[in-house]
């Protein structure tokens, strides 16, 4: 842990109305990691993480710095040009559009194309759109409208839209969820394949136990807006405290 | 770019230039009639490609419709500028416009947009109507020229439908270059977009902003075609009609708006000469469009094989 740390929270809070969603909560990545953060339902995980996203803005005395650049407070494109995707527990994705076509729209903002009217500058990201949908697996829908493929297809496709950033850390919130077993394992391979060829820190937000056992270097666990516990998965899964806050409460993992 | 695009491209050129042709060899009734078809067509593909591909419904698209009349026409009657200069302020008058209400809208999302563009054409119709030393007030601007600048009906409905076919055409084109779909990615998922790095509001903007210059040719071109300017033209009764149109057309396909015009204006214009109460008409139209055919009469002919969406994709097949 001697590198830089590559994100930086400190003391996030966020409040709606009484009810305090975060309550202080420090959190730092190393460039590279794996890391998973759980909690029961209502901990506060999705919200944190639309705070690094600049989904939600932070409270007073919050700060989260990337990469060494205080981001608290910027904007949502802000965060995402600079390097920060991610993708959210309702999947998103431009339904009307083609597969294809979703992942060349995802390339505009990296490439300055946003405002571009000339075709031929569409027509030069067809080949690089390609090559990410055809190691997605997702070739044979290439033409497909979004809207027809299943949710896991629709998963393989948003994951592949943030990829196109080119993104330092991606955020996933929950995003093995409404998938059967299988799926589950298949997709976080690919995912975690794909972050790790790019060198890309990953944050994941899962209810999955084995998912995150078997996927993350380090684990942060979340109770009422505030940070439990963090450790190796090892620790994590010696930690009788842990499983009581699970048991303990409502919303145990599904 | 594959050989079918490139052949729908010389189909619409052949098309549009055929009937801009055919314009000529109509009788002075028919042609005035196909002006106007032609006229709302624009008006109505542009508030359609706000609704279809920006997902911004506006009520108030009648706004740049009358800023396109009065922008010409003052230039015309109170400036005393000369014609052409007057037919370029006119769609210049609304985009201005358009930025300033557009800056204004997309900071509302759903109802409260489609309220908001209703109050800023309530705003440019109260000033017509108020701002009589200037506008006349309700009794418009007239006698400061002649109709279509004295041209033969014949000759201005070609001109105009010339002039449409480009407009469309650079509605096409937008509709498939990367700002198309930036456009259609903020309209239909403006989180995601910008998680992705857009900024949703300037691209809504930019989308006004096309859409209202494209809504100030239609306004100016019908100034010039009637040779006044009336209040009215920045009523909400015109986005009404074009809401209609864009129904009725479909609201998925890019010629919804096109379809839409032809057949409101032909049924007003036939059903109120044996009928009065055309309106009734377009209301049962409308009710079986909404729910038996959704998505309008271009999505209908879409399914028979007839016709195909101008989308971004679909023409790249390698």
């Amino acid at each position: 842990m001697s590198r830089e740390p590559i994100l930086v929270a400190r003391n996030v809070t966020k409040q709606y109305g009484g009810f305090v969603a975060l309550g202080g909560v420090d959190l730092t990545l190393q460039p590279g990691e794996r890391r998973a953060l759980i909690g029961p339902n209502g901990a506060g995980k999705s919200t944190f993480i639309a705070v690094l996203g600049g989904q939600q803005a932070v409270g007073p005395g919050s700060t989260v710095h990337f990469a060494g650049r205080d981001i608290s407070g910027a904007l949502p494109q802000e965060i995402a040009r600079l390097g920060i995707a991610r993708t959210f527990q309702i999947n998103r994705v431009f339904r009307r559009l083609s597969v294809l076509d979703n992942v060349r729209t995802a390339l505009l903002p990296s490439n300055g194309r946003v405002f571009s009217v000339s075709e031929r500058h569409l027509t030069a990201l067809t080949s690089p759109a390609m090559t990410m949908v055809t190691g997605l697996g997702l070739g044979r829908v290439a033409h497909d409208a979004a809207e027809t493929l299943s949710l896991g297809d629709r998963k393989r496709l948003e994951f592949g839209m943030v990829l196109a950033t080119r993104p330092k850390v991606l955020l996933l919130d929950e995003p093995t969820a409404g998938m059967g077993l299988n799926e589950r394992r298949s997709l976080m391979e690919l995912m975690v394949e794909h972050a790790a060829r790019d060198q890309i820190t990953l944050l994941f937000v899962e209810h999955d136990i084995d998912i995150v056992f078997r996927f993350a270097d380090r684990i942060t666990v979340m109770s009422r807006g505030k940070i439990f516990a963090e450790g190796t998965p090892a620790e994590i899964g010696a930690n009788s405290a842990v499983q009581d806050i699970y048991l303990g409460t409502e919303g145990a993992p599904s | 770019m594959s050989f079918e695009h490139v052949q729908s491209r010389w189909l619409f050129a052949a098309v549009s230039l055929g009937l801009a042709v055919a314009m000529l060899m109509l009788g002075p009734g028919i042609a005035l009639l196909a002006t106007e078809v032609a006229i709302m067509a624009l008006f109505a593909s542009s508030l359609g490609f706000l609704i279809n591909y920006g997902g911004m419904v506006s009520f108030g698209h009648a706004a740049y419709f009358g800023l396109g009349a009065y922008g010409f026409a003052l230039a015309a009657a109170k400036l005393g500028l000369p014609l052409w200069l007057a037919v370029v302020l006119g769609p210049l008058t609304a985009a201005l416009g358009a930025v300033l209400f557009g800056a204004l809208c997309v900071r509302l999302t759903h109802i409260y947009f489609a309220m908001l563009t209703l109050a800023c054409s309530e705003i440019v119709f109260t000033v017509l109507f108020q701002a009589y030393d200037y506008t006349g007030g309700d009794n418009g601007l007239t006698n400061f020229m002649a109709p279509r600048f004295g041209l033969s009906p014949q000759i201005y409905a070609a001109l105009t439908v010339a002039i449409v076919a480009l407009c469309i055409a650079f509605l096409a084109r937008i509709v498939r270059s990367p700002l198309g779909l930036a456009i259609q990615a903020v309209g239909e998922e403006p989180h995601r977009a910008a998680a992705l790095g857009f900024s949703p509001r300037l691209v809504q903007l930019v989308a006004c902003v096309i859409a209202g210059t494209l809504a100030g040719i239609a306004g100016t071109m019908y100034s010039v075609f009637q040779g006044n300017a009336f209040p009215d033209y920045a009523g909400v009764g015109i986005t009404i009609d074009a809401l209609v149109m864009v129904v009725i057309g479909g609201v998925k396909g890019f010629y919804g708006g096109v379809f839409g015009a032809i057949i409101y204006v032909l049924l007003k214009t036939f059903v109120s000469r044996a009928f009065t109460h055309w309106e009734l008409v377009i209301g049962l139209i409308l009710i079986a469009v909404v729910l038996i055919f959704p998505t309008g009469i271009a999505g209908l002919l879409q399914k028979l094989g007839l016709s195909r969406t101008a989308r971004p994709s679909g023409e790249q097949h390698p």
